[in-house]
């Protein structure tokens, strides 16, 4: 006689447990659909806080960096290396920058920042400034002098769009650049601290001939940065992938995860032992019934097993519950605006991934299989005369 | 089907039950020997009484004789098979298909309707589940609850869920029924109904029933009658047309 995973006998003893004895059924379901309700708005929370931190990293910042060869200031060959990067598969952007500190000032306004030399066209593609442009326009720095500043540095020097203004610093030429453009990214130390200016200029200002000193890439999958970053090391130069430019960023990540991780694993335990109780008990009241089961013939894998299936499905009915509060939970939270330390209004960041659902339900079902499994085995070792006089 | 063993050659008569010098002792401060030496064979279609005082073991060899117990030694040979040399495994599958239990108490399960609690010892043997519902309506019909197959326990009285009991303990067709104090909880009228349908059962199938019982009554409508005390097989009666003959066994104990 063949049995199937799921035998008439045991499953039709654990539905009847579950639909007739409803209050436990209600209250081991509820407390696994807390956990896992719970587990699945703090993970979309998580997942919308790297999210978050990503775009910031990825759609604004360059995801591998070439830098000059250790000593050097400077990539002289540096067109070779261009050529090289596009020949890579998945690169989006390839922006020759040569930056520098210079001192801006007008009238008796002085700031010190740092001004970037670079071709608009690809700059643009890795910082997208031009999205950020409140006056003029980001590839307007290829007029000649020209710089485009962000609005709170703009306020520092109290200068506006046209005026011009003078640039210095040691080793470096003066000279004088109209501001030919504002953007606001909301970024402070973007805003207040970075200028932009073609190559040209740059090169100028700092007196040097056809260099650069470094290669801003953007891929199409950030998460191939650190795979490109290692096909490029080998000509000498330095070349680091967001993974190793943002370290902290990517531990500080990390860390959360693990943090979180381990903080719904113990309430999902917490929640699970709440059906080892209520499986214990179950044990316990059907105590003579299981030894008159076992009379009419049932072994102790067939009690057994009635024991574990009906853990391991109230811990599926608790993880689907749970799915859906945690799904309802984290739509609502999604429209939810939080105030930044800085006082603007911003939205929490949520995002939720349907493999959460999927891997918070097995984890609650396999967690209950466990926390059954003392119970169905104190259930099987019942002796049946022992058991029969209650 | 019933007699499958016989081509084995391992059993080649009606002894349906052979207990040889059977001993159960709980090993404690003192040990108590529950049974003290049995030796008894019982025969296919018999319809036996065990009788005794409270705490005389009769009920601990009955849970023997069911394999819902081991002894501590001597040999259980059901319909030839040494029962106390085999595995949980293939203990719990014998009780599945030879045995039928009916203890004082119906240990119906509460959630389970009349017809579920039938049709549960055929889950048990994997039997599908229409054909183990045919054959549980057919065996209440049998007791007459026809009309009451969706009733739980509770809705049930004490007599009706005997009936139940009685027709679960049927439900695989088992060579022997084992009764504890069956009748123990029931009036004169249900209880005589009971026997009636037991008896009727073991002429027409002939079926085995091993009864224990204090209901003296009872018993005297048995055909054998086996007396237990201190765990000892003291005395055995066997009915003769109307009236019982004690046998050797029952004299010789007498006069010790």
């Amino acid at each position: 006689m063949s049995r199937s995973p799921f035998p008439a006998f045991e499953s039709t003893i654990v539905l009847k447990h579950i639909t007739y004895r409803r209050r436990q059924t209600a209250l081991s379901t509820a407390a696994v659909a807390l956990a896992v309700g719970i587990s699945i708005v703090i993970i979309s929370i998580q997942n919308g806080f790297q999210q978050f931190i990503f775009d910031i990293l990825f759609n604004n910042l360059p995801h591998v960096t070439v830098s000059p060869e250790e000593g050097e200031q400077y990539i002289h060959l540096y067109r070779n290396v261009v050529d090289a990067v596009w020949l890579l598969p998945g690169v989006i952007a390839v922006s020759p920058t040569l930056s520098s500190q210079a001192t801006f000032a007008y009238k008796d306004k002085v700031e010190n920042v740092a001004m970037m030399g670079v071709d608009p066209e690809e700059a643009d593609k890795i910082s997208k400034l031009s999205q950020d442009m409140v006056h003029g326009e980001f590839n307007s720095v290829l007029g000649g002098k020209r710089v485009v500043m962000g609005q709170a540095l703009a306020d520092r020097l109290e200068v506006k769009k046209g005026y011009t203004l003078q640039v210095s610093f040691p080793d470096a030429k003066t000279m004088n650049l109209v501001v030919a453009g504002i953007f606001d990214t909301g970024f402070p130390p973007v805003d207040e601290g970075i200028t932009y200016v073609s190559l040209d200029t740059a090169r100028e200002f700092l007196g040097e001939g056809d260099v650069i000193n470094s290669i801003n890439i953007k891929l199409e999958d950030p998460f191939l940065a650190e795979e490109v970053a290692s096909s490029l090391t080998g000509n000498g130069y330095e070349v680091k992938g967001w993974q190793q430019l943002f370290p902290e960023i990517v531990r500080t990540l990390a860390l959360e995860k693990a943090q979180n991780m381990i903080t719904m694993l113990l309430i999902m335990v917490i929640a699970t032992f709440g059906i080892a109780n209520v499986m214990n008990m179950l044990v316990l009241e059907k105590t003579r019934e299981i030894g008159m089961l076992m009379a009419e013939g049932a072994n102790r894998g067939q009690i057994r097993r009635i024991f574990l299936l009906e853990s391991g499905l109230l811990g599926l009915l608790g993880g689907i519950l749970g799915c859906i509060i945690g799904l309802a939970v984290s739509l609502k939270l999604m429209g939810v605006e939080l105030q930044s330390p800085t006082g603007e209004m911003m939205p929490l960041p949520v995002l939720i991934n349907p493999w959460d659902f999927v891997t918070f339900t097995l984890l609650a079902m396999a967690l209950s299989i466990a926390a059954g499994g003392y119970p169905a085995y104190r259930a099987s070792k019942l002796d049946p005369v022992e058991a029969l006089k209650g | 089907m019933k007699h499958r063993i016989d081509e084995a050659g391992v059993w080649n008569n009606n002894h349906i039950i052979e207990i040889v010098n059977l001993f159960k002792v709980y090993r404690g401060g003192v040990d108590v020997k529950a049974l003290d030496n049995i030796n008894l064979v019982i025969e296919e279609g018999e319809f036996l009484a065990i009788v005794g005082p409270s705490g005389s073991g009769k009920s601990t060899l009955l849970n023997m004789i069911g394999l819902l117990d081991t002894p501590t030694s001597g040999k259980i040979l059901l319909k030839g098979i040494d029962i106390t040399q085999i595995s949980a495994d293939e203990r719990a599958r014998l009780r599945n298909r030879e045995l039928g239990f009916v203890f004082q108490y119906h240990h119906l399960l509460p959630e389970f309707t009349a017809l579920e609690n039938v049709m549960m010892p055929m889950l048990i043997a994997g039997v599908k589940k229409e054909e183990a519902r045919a054959t549980a309506l057919q065996f209440l019909e049998d007791v007459g609850l026809g009309d009451r197959i969706n009733s739980r326990p509770n809705q049930l009285s004490g007599g009706q869920n005997q009936r139940v009991a009685v027709a679960r303990a049927l439900a695989n067709h088992p060579s022997v029924v084992i009764g504890d104090e069956l009748t123990g909880n029931l009036d004169t009228k249900t209880s005589d109904l009971i026997y009636d349908l037991l008896r009727k059962l073991n002429k027409k199938i002939n079926q085995t029933f091993i009864l224990v019982t204090h209901d003296t009554e009872l018993a005297e409508k048995t055909d054998r009658i086996l007396r237990i005390v201190d765990g000892k097989l003291v005395c055995e009666m066997r009915r003769e047309g109307d009236r019982f003959v004690s046998t050797e066994v029952c004299q010789t104990a007498e006069a010790e």
